[in-house]
């Protein structure tokens, strides 16, 4: 049979190829998604966000090499894991902030909360809490893209649960057969909550399901984050000007548990220390360091900005009217507006 | 996992004795008989259907040597068998007799599936295993999957055997079946009858791969392609797919290329999406043709032997639509019965 996918999960010799602008921008971007999802731990533990909350801790090299692949003009899907995606996207982290609160400012105006997070205008097309779900809607919107005749690309995140389920097969299948302009991105973190990979799927590479639709896929080490921009660049381009969708597996790790209300018992410790230890913000930065291109005193003054942000979310939150009892019923079907 | 290599061709054994594979003289007609006796069933159907007697039909023809030949190699009465809609000769040899089937269709209190409830083609007989399946396409994959697993828990020698077309394994359901099969390794044999086309759609319409059995890759587990016109092939690969599920080994995916020369159902003109060519090419690989040179090359069989064979099947399925005829409806009073178990 033919099998185009090839496999590159080995952790990479220290390379950076790219300048040192672009390195500081994706440490700026992680280094904000982790110090956001620490403070969403605190506000959810203290009650002051409601719903469920998963952390993308541990998770932001494959987060902001993946998205920062994409065009302003390409559209974003990502499954319930999803504060980080939608920052790196656009969406503003005092909207992400308001949203978690539940408040009017938020950027689904407070009914979706952390699992449906959602800003059009910067094409960031939502969380969505179905497992699996939003891969026959990330398919359709290629599909409309094509009918259109324009060149965006639909990018749509999954974990390694989600390749089980049946909507996952269906989408890749019309994706290849109709050759549509998509990136399927496939988040191994090897939990599908408490259920380690294997136990799950019956093949735990999830590159090498692509040989059923015939199409192409990589398996890549998703706590670099250089490694994870360049398939996902190579990725996007394929279906841009090829109309050629992909299958990208980045190998990562959540170091929290599945969601905020998982003690995560199903992992040992020297696992958990094993990945920590190759946490992708201290290696970026421990890389960057060696080569010259970066100090403590950046690192110090990107830490500082970004609490500041932080800060700033939170009391844009805190002080966010809730939405009003009359508007209840708004936003229910595209005509209610004026009804 | 090395599935992707073990994907393999089976050649066609044309030329290889039945002896071999352990089948006897006695076997192999027997073989011919019923892939006669499911031809005959069916086109009794359709000619009950233009008679306005019955409602609706879902046809076997030209498919019959796949299912004649897999369903020799499972143990009657101990394998659990999940046929699809298209499966007549799979029934008839797992031990559904013609009369059970025509009761089916004439929708009859006695009918063995489900006392007149389902509709035709919905095969089923618990004593035999055969678990009667429900319409939308692909839904008895992970039912089948459950089945294996509950045999495994229970440590019974006991293989599932599930049967679908070529459009099923575009569903989801299909990938969930395969994908949990091959986690617990469990004993199923998944039997793909690829004709073709999933109702009006072509194949290259439906997927962008050529061979359905590279999908099996995807799941850990073996996917062999065989020429399900050729009965004693398909006797074959199925035979190994049992054992290797035996043996504790897991599931074989086969994919059994073929054709129905009939339209989809008795309510489809097939002429607005298939050329006559196409149809008339695969009519000059029909199965059962093709097997009967086979028994005559060995002596098996000569045109009074296969006279005979016609006229007691013929005779057979008449009497089967006799029967149903006139045995009687379901009563008003079991309306609401088999809704729910035990109601």
């Amino acid at each position: 049979m033919k099998q185009r996918s090839q496999a590159s999960a080995q952790p990479r010799a220290v390379s950076l190829p790219l300048d040192k602008e672009t390195l500081l921008h994706f440490l700026n971007k992680m280094i904000l998604i982790r110090r956001v999802e620490e403070k969403v731990a605190e506000i959810y533990t203290r009650a002051k966000a409601g719903g469920f909350v998963h952390l993308n801790i541990g998770e932001e090299a494959a987060i902001v090499g993946a998205a920062s692949s994409l065009a302003d003009r390409d559209y974003l899907f990502t499954s319930y894991r999803d504060h980080g995606w939608a920052l790196v996207k656009g969406v503003a982290p005092r909207a992400v902030m308001a949203e978690l609160y539940g408040k009017a400012t938020g950027c689904s105006k407070g009914r979706g909360g952390s699992m449906h997070l959602f800003d059009s205008k910067v094409r960031f097309m939502g969380g969505y809490a179905i497992v699996g779900g939003m891969i026959p809607i990330a398919t359709g919107t290629a599909l409309a893209v094509t009918y259109r005749g324009t060149d965006e690309v639909a990018m749509c995140v999954f974990g390694e649960g989600a390749t089980n389920i049946g909507s996952f097969h269906e989408g890749l299948n019309v994706a290849k057969l109709w050759q549509l302009p998509v990136v399927f991105v496939c988040t191994n973190n090897l939990y599908g909550m408490g259920t380690a990979v294997r136990r799950a799927s019956s093949v735990s590479e999830i590159y090498r399901k692509a040989c059923a639709y015939d199409m192409v896929a990589e398996r890549i080490d998703g706590m670099d984050v250089v490694a994870t921009r360049d398939a996902c660049l190579r990725a996007v381009e394929r279906a841009r000007k090829d109309h050629e969708p992909s299958l990208v597996e980045l190998v990562t790790y959540r170091f929290r548990g599945h969601s905020m209300a998982d003690p995560a018992r199903y992992r040992t410790d020297d696992e958990v220390r094993w990945w920590r230890e190759r946490d992708p913000i201290s290696s970026l930065e421990q890389k960057m360091k060696d080569s010259g291109m970066l100090t403590q005193q950046e690192i110090d003054d990107i830490e500082a900005a970004v609490s500041r942000v932080v800060t700033e979310s939170v009391q844009y939150a805190e002080s966010s009217p809730a939405p009003g009892l009359d508007d209840l019923y708004k936003d229910v079907y595209v005509q209610s507006e004026g009804q | 996992m090395d599935s992707a290599e073990e994907t393999a061709v089976v050649e066609s054994h044309q030329n290889s004795r039945h002896a071999e594979l352990g089948l006897s003289d006695e076997t192999v007609v027997e073989m011919y008989y019923r892939l006669v006796q499911a031809r005959t069933v069916d086109e009794k159907m359709w000619t009950l259907h233009r008679q306005g007697k019955i409602h609706f039909i879902i046809s076997c023809r030209g498919q019959e040597g796949i299912q004649i030949g897999s369903a020799f190699a499972l143990r009657r009465g101990e394998d659990f068998v999940m046929p699809y809609y298209r499966d007549t000769g799979v029934a008839l040899v797992l031990g559904m007799t013609p009369r059970d089937l025509m009761l089916s269709v004439f929708a009859r209190e006695a009918d063995p599936a489900s006392g007149g409830r389902q509709m035709p083609g919905h095969f089923g007989y618990p004593r035999l295993r055969i678990i009667t399946g429900s319409s939308p396409v692909a839904t008895q994959l992970p039912q089948a999957a459950g089945v294996a697993l509950a045999s495994k828990i229970k440590g019974e020698a006991a293989v599932t055997a599930v049967y679908f077309g070529d459009g099923a394994t575009s569903k989801g359901d299909w990938h969930e079946g395969l994908n949990f099969a091959g986690i617990h390794k469990l004993p199923v044999v998944f039997i793909c009858e690829n004709n073709g086309y999933a109702i009006s759609v072509p194949q290259n319409k439906q997927m962008a791969i050529r061979d359905i059995a590279d999908r099996a890759a995807g799941y850990g587990f073996p996917g062999i392609i065989v020429d399900g016109n050729d009965v004693l092939a398909s006797y074959t690969v199925t035979k190994q797919a049992v054992q290797r599920a035996l043996k504790g080994d897991g599931p074989t995916f086969i994919e059994a290329k073929t054709f129905r020369v009939a339209p989809h159902s008795s309510d489809d003109d097939d002429r607005r999406y298939r050329s006559r060519e196409e149809v008339e090419e695969w009519k000059r690989r029909d199965p059962i043709e093709r097997f009967k040179r086979y028994l005559e090359e060995v002596n098996l069989l000569d045109d009074s032997l296969d006279q005979r064979i016609r006229e007691m099947v013929l005779e057979e399925v008449n009497e089967a639509v006799d029967f149903a005829e006139k045995s009687p409806l379901p009563s008003r009073e079991d309306l609401m019965k088999y809704v729910y178990y035990n109601s």
